[in-house]
């Protein structure tokens, strides 16, 4: 279970210093799809950053199973990304010289690959963009690019996927799309997304306040 | 499936990016190759020309002198290692050189010691004959003629040659042809006797085993310390390869530091070039490294992955601007160089030994580049477009 305790994000600039975070703690309890909401600069991203182990906090603490990863070496925090974690950010950022079969594959170690490409390939249609494989992003629309980056994130069967306003390029109908992927992924694994859109958290199992930096308070929502 | 993160999925894909770079590396390795293999082609073609001092030295008397004086050529009996010292008259026939016309040597001497010398070079009669006793005819080797672009019948040497000590009284005819890749010409004793009466005679000489020549003309006449030997170099000279080559050396090292210091300057200026380029082409690859960073790649990883990109670019590169070289300097050779006598090595491993830095100073500067940006990158600002 991944968990952080008390908190506290300052940005430090030249003439002032923002308290982007004051003390967040959470439990993200496995298998549930969390929800994190709040305003425009409440601190969202900051905290997601943090959780995954982009960014150091200025006090607290993460922990994944009991194990701390606030004080963990560069590498080894890229170890845990790439073997435990998923990503999905507001943009796909695809590598536009891969195919979309390719970008899926560039986190896989490359002595799983050819065992890996199956996978990609069933999680293509799984995201209904069979025989997309091996176009390039240019060749995709915004939606299909998302939902490209989605394969990416799932392909190495993570334990908790970090999304941070994945939907916010997307229109609606998109939108839904990989948000309902995510929301299947949560049933056996741990999803934390952040938006300011409640429309795409209707699938959440808890969704968690943000606001000025400060969790308000966790509502359980809608139960699926 | 090749893994999407292999540098020649990266090389492969973009094209546009990586052929410039390796184009000016093509380039570069072209110029210096020229450079280094034209500056090395004079002291080839000063060995090449000169070939003959591997099988024997002459002793030629000092101006005062019309032939070697009895003192030194009993010096000379003395040395154990020798065969045989040969008394030769000599004149000189004009040779095109990269320089300017040289004279090179007609040795005139009796059919046996002819004989004798062309035997040691192993140079055999290929067209016509020896020249005739007293008779204005030489016998040269296939080089020579190539050179002057003349052939069996024509006049190699004249009343009205141009230059310095080279020319004859009379019309020299070439009567036979000899095959050999040393330049060698030969005469009739009696002929030069007769024909140059103020040139002086000088003395050659053979050792029995002729790899011994080198160590007697060093007992002689040491090169660059020319009192300390058993000759005087007051009274005669010796002509050898190794004094020869020193004095072309000497006579070309300013020539030798400017290309170094070319040479260095190119290779400076494109491996700084080439940081700069790959400064750029990580600039614009940001977005890229952040993503996989923060994906979790490692950054000794990404580290590795441009590394190669970067080997695998310059060293095809490199082997392509080589292999390029060696035709151009190869046809250059044949059909510009060697008419102007002067004599190219299109794969002088010299030359190349000097491209070697191009790669090696890119990669250098690639790494300490990228290295710098890796250590600053921050996936999330690249997330966060910032
Ligand atoms: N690099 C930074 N330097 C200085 N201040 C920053 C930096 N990044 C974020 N902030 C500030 O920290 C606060 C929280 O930012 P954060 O990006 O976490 O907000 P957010 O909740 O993700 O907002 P949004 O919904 O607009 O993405 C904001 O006030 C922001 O201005
Ligand atoms: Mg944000």
């Amino acid at each position: 279970m991944l968990s952080c305790n008390d908190i506290c994000l300052d940005y430090v600039e030249a003439t002032r210093v923002t308290h982007a975070l004051k003390g967040v703690s959470l439990d993200f309890s496995p298998n549930k799809l969390h929800g994190i909401m709040g305003p425009s600069g409440s601190g969202k991203s900051s905290l997601l950053y943090i959780l995954c182990g982009l960014k150091s906090p200025t006090a607290g603490n993460v922990a994944l199973d009991g194990t701390s990863i606030t004080n963990m070496s560069d590498a080894a925090c890229a170890r845990l990304r790439s073997q435990k974690f998923g990503f999905v950010f507001q943009q796909p950022f695809l590598l536009n010289y891969l195919t979309a079969l390719e970008n899926i594959l560039v986190g896989i170690n490359p002595d799983q690959l050819s065992a890996s490409v199956q996978k990609a390939e069933s999680l293509l249609s799984y995201l209904g963009l069979d025989g997309m494989g091996d176009k390039y992003p240019s060749m995709l629309s915004g939606g299909e690019r998302q939902r490209v980056a989605v394969a990416r994130a799932l392909i190495g069967n993570p334990d908790i996927v970090f999304a941070d306003e994945p939907t916010a390029a997307l229109d609606k109908d998109n939108g839904y799309k990989v948000m309902s992927a995510l929301a299947d992924w949560a049933v056996d694994h741990t999803v934390i997304v952040v938006t300011h859109d409640a429309d795409m958290l209707k699938g959440a199992d808890v969704i968690h306040h943000l606001i000025g930096g400060c969790l308000v308070d966790d509502q359980p929502s809608n139960v699926r | 499936m090749r893994h999407p993160l292999s540098p020649f999925t990266y090389l492969t894909r973009n094209p546009s990016k990586v052929l410039p770079m390796g184009f000016v590396i093509v380039l570069c390795v072209f110029l210096i190759a020229a450079v280094a293999s034209i500056a090395n082609s004079i002291d080839l073609t000063v060995r090449t020309i000169y070939r003959y001092t591997e099988f024997f030295t002459y002793v030629i008397p000092q101006r005062s002198t019309q032939s070697v004086p009895m003192d030194q050529r009993a010096i000379l009996e003395m040395q154990p290692e020798i065969d045989r010292i040969i008394e030769g008259g000599v004149f000189f026939v004009n040779i095109k050189t990269v320089v300017g016309r040289l004279p090179f040597v007609v040795i005139g001497s009796t059919p046996e010691e002819r004989d004798y010398l062309l035997k040691r070079i192993r140079a055999t009669l290929v067209e016509g004959r020896m020249p005739e006793e007293g008779k204005p005819e030489v016998v040269v080797s296939q080089p020579i003629l190539e050179n002057r672009n003349l052939k069996l019948g024509d006049v190699i040497a004249g009343p009205l040659d141009d230059g310095g000590i080279a020319g004859s009284p009379v019309p020299v005819k070439v009567v036979g042809v000899l095959k050999s890749d040393i330049w060698v010409a030969m005469s009739s004793r009696t002929f030069t006797d007769k024909t140059f009466l103020l040139t002086p005679k000088c003395l050659l000489f053979t050792t029995k085993v002729p790899s011994d020549l080198d160590v007697v003309n060093e007992r002689l006449m040491p090169v660059g310390r020319k009192g300390d030997g058993f000759l005087s170099p007051e009274k005669v000279n010796v002509l050898t390869r190794a004094n020869l080559l020193a004095e072309v050396r000497d006579s070309l090292s300013s020539m030798y530091m400017i290309m170094e210091v070319v040479s260095a300057t190119v290779i400076f200026v494109i491996a700084l070039m080439s940081g700069m380029l790959s400064n750029i082409y990580f600039t614009q690859r940001i977005p890229e490294f952040g993503v996989l960073a923060a994906l979790g790649i490692s950054r000794a990883r990404l580290m590795m992955k441009i590394v190669w990109e970067t080997v695998i670019l310059t060293v095809i590169a490199w082997a392509i601007g080589s292999v390029l070289s060696v035709f151009l300097l190869t046809y250059l050779a044949a059909n510009v160089f060697k008419q102007r006598g002067l004599f190219l090595d299109a794969m002088d491993p010299w030359a190349y030994q000097h491209t070697l830095p191009i790669p090696v100073a890119i990669t250098i500067f690639a790494m300490v580049t990228v290295w710098v940006r890796l250590k600053r990158l921050d996936a999330v600002s690249v997330i966060e477009r910032r």
